[in-house]
């Protein structure tokens, strides 16, 4: 795989496929200032969330290291974060300058919102006019972090749009590109299958780790999951049990070995396939990849999940024939023709590759044409 | 290349149906990468769903990818639509 695309390289020589100048809240009480610094200065992007106040322990560093990865991600030309105290806004400020970002700081108490709401839109207003003078620039591929996560599956995605994504990731990672999979609890049944692509005996063990700990939350709450995992969804397109939602989801990697292993939100320092610690719920999931650094999604689909991340195009893939029928405004690329035709999974990762060079070059994915911008923090316990 | 229902691997026990398959004497299989057959199907088997190959007693690891997904929690007659009424997996349970 020795194609280029037309992005953005940034100050520390990532890589971006979108421009954006990111309006981020510390915490739920910033919400308001943020979203009005959206209506003030055209081309900025507001990221309200509902956390950050009284979060604790393991559960607060995951908020610092989301809101850090999400400011310092690739796409992200300029950052302003607004806090209602001045501590933790500086903490998350200062981590997204650590890697060259530009980025303006405020906090709210002695100021109130209409202060901050002027300095922040005067800060942002010459973000953006910094942030679009710049020129995309002819890069390799490989250089862009892309990152998977499948969605409403049903055994189509096992089928067709996984394996597709899979012969893609084997092309993409043998050529030096770095690839993110997730999804820890949709692993069960086939974790043994992913351990054994681990090639790093440290990495196995950080994996087996982070897996253990996942199962003994679940188990520990001794429910039904029918209904949660497999999804209502998932049953409705003929999976029946986590096992076989598992062994479908990892035809994602592909024949792939597995180069690294990730916490939730954590930056590789190494390139090539890594596995992340992540929810299995999309929006989730996808907010922690491009807080790892991720910056193109590749999703794929059966029954038809309608995912966007606001960050991060999102790319959506499906081998349902009727998914791709009558929710086609949704879908990125058709591959069904692998299950009723004779579609090979080279022709279908060749058009993946096109499309993943075509978004990356600046068109926009289907959830972006329709406005799917769902960022969702995970939340590890309860607040103090 | 026209096919009814697909199999993963050469082991598996279950293929999945790539329409709506109306029960019938000849219903049109294949294994992915490999050879083409027939199976007399007693069920409908909506698109995406799992259809048995061969019999299947009550207790037996239901295989598919060539792993085992789950056990058959009834006894399955070749020919029968797998899911939640017939299989269910061993994790989480």
């Amino acid at each position: 795989m020795s194609r280029t695309f037309w992005g953005y390289r940034r100050a520390d020589g990532r890589v971006g496929c979108r421009n954006h100048v990111a309006i981020i809240p510390v915490d739920d009480l910033s919400n308001a200032a943020v979203e009005a610094v959206g209506h003030v200065v055209q081309g900025t992007l507001p990221l309200p969330h509902p956390y950050g106040r009284l979060q604790f322990g393991p559960d607060l560093d995951l908020h610092f290291d989301t809101m850090i990865g999400t400011g310092a991600n690739p796409n992200v030309a300029a950052a302003v974060v607004i806090g209602i105290e001045p501590n933790w806004t500086r903490r998350i400020a200062d981590g997204i300058a650590a890697t060259g970002t530009p980025v303006e700081a405020l906090s709210i108490e002695g100021l109130g919102d209409l202060k901050v709401i002027e300095r922040a839109s005067r800060a942002a207003a010459a973000m953006v006019s910094d942030a679009t003078r710049l020129m995309r620039e002819e890069i390799a591929l490989t250089d862009l972090v892309v990152s998977t996560k499948c969605g409403e599956s049903d055994t189509t995605s096992g089928l067709g749009s996984n394996p597709t994504i899979g012969r893609f990731a084997e092309r993409f990672t043998a050529a030096g590109g770095t690839f993110f999979f997730g999804e820890t609890s949709e692993l069960t049944g086939g974790e043994d299958i992913v351990a054994d692509r681990i090639t790093d005996p440290e990495q196995r063990a950080k994996f087996q780790r982070l897996f253990d700990e996942h199962q003994r939350i679940i188990l520990e709450q001794e429910a039904n999951l029918l209904g949660s995992q497999p999804t209502e969804g998932n049953i409705a397109g003929g999976l029946t049990t986590i096992e076989e939602k598992a062994l479908g989801n990892i035809q994602k990697i592909g024949n792939a070995k597995v180069d690294g292993v990730l916490a939730m939100a954590e930056r590789p320092t190494r390139r090539g396939l890594h596995f992340m610690d992540t929810s299995s719920a999309a929006a989730e999931s996808i907010t922690l990849f491009a807080a790892g650094g991720a910056a193109l999604h590749l999703f794929t689909t059966g029954q038809g999940n309608i995912i966007g991340n606001p960050v991060v195009p999102v790319l959506k893939l499906t081998a349902n024939p009727r998914t791709a029928q009558t929710m086609p405004e949704h879908i990125d690329l058709d591959v069904s023709r692998i299950i009723t035709d004779d579609m090979t999974l080279d022709e279908a990762a060749d058009l993946t590759e096109d499309l993943v060079v075509r978004t990356a070059s600046g068109q926009w994915a289907a959830a972006e044409i329709l406005g799917h911008k769902e960022f969702v923090l995970t939340r590890l316990h309860r607040t103090a | 290349m026209q096919q009814d229902f697909l199999v993963h691997a050469p082991d598996d026990v279950v293929g999945v149906a790539v329409h709506d398959i109306e029960p019938g004497p000849a219903v049109r299989g294949r294994v992915q990468n490999g050879a083409a057959f027939e199976l007399a199907v007693t069920q409908p088997v909506p698109l995406g769903h799992k259809v048995a190959l061969r019999d299947i007693p009550a207790g037996e690891p239901v295989v598919k990818y060539g792993v085992v997904i789950g056990r058959a929690t009834q006894d399955i007659a070749k020919g029968d639509h797998v899911h939640v009424h017939n299989l269910k997996g061993e994790r989480w349970t």
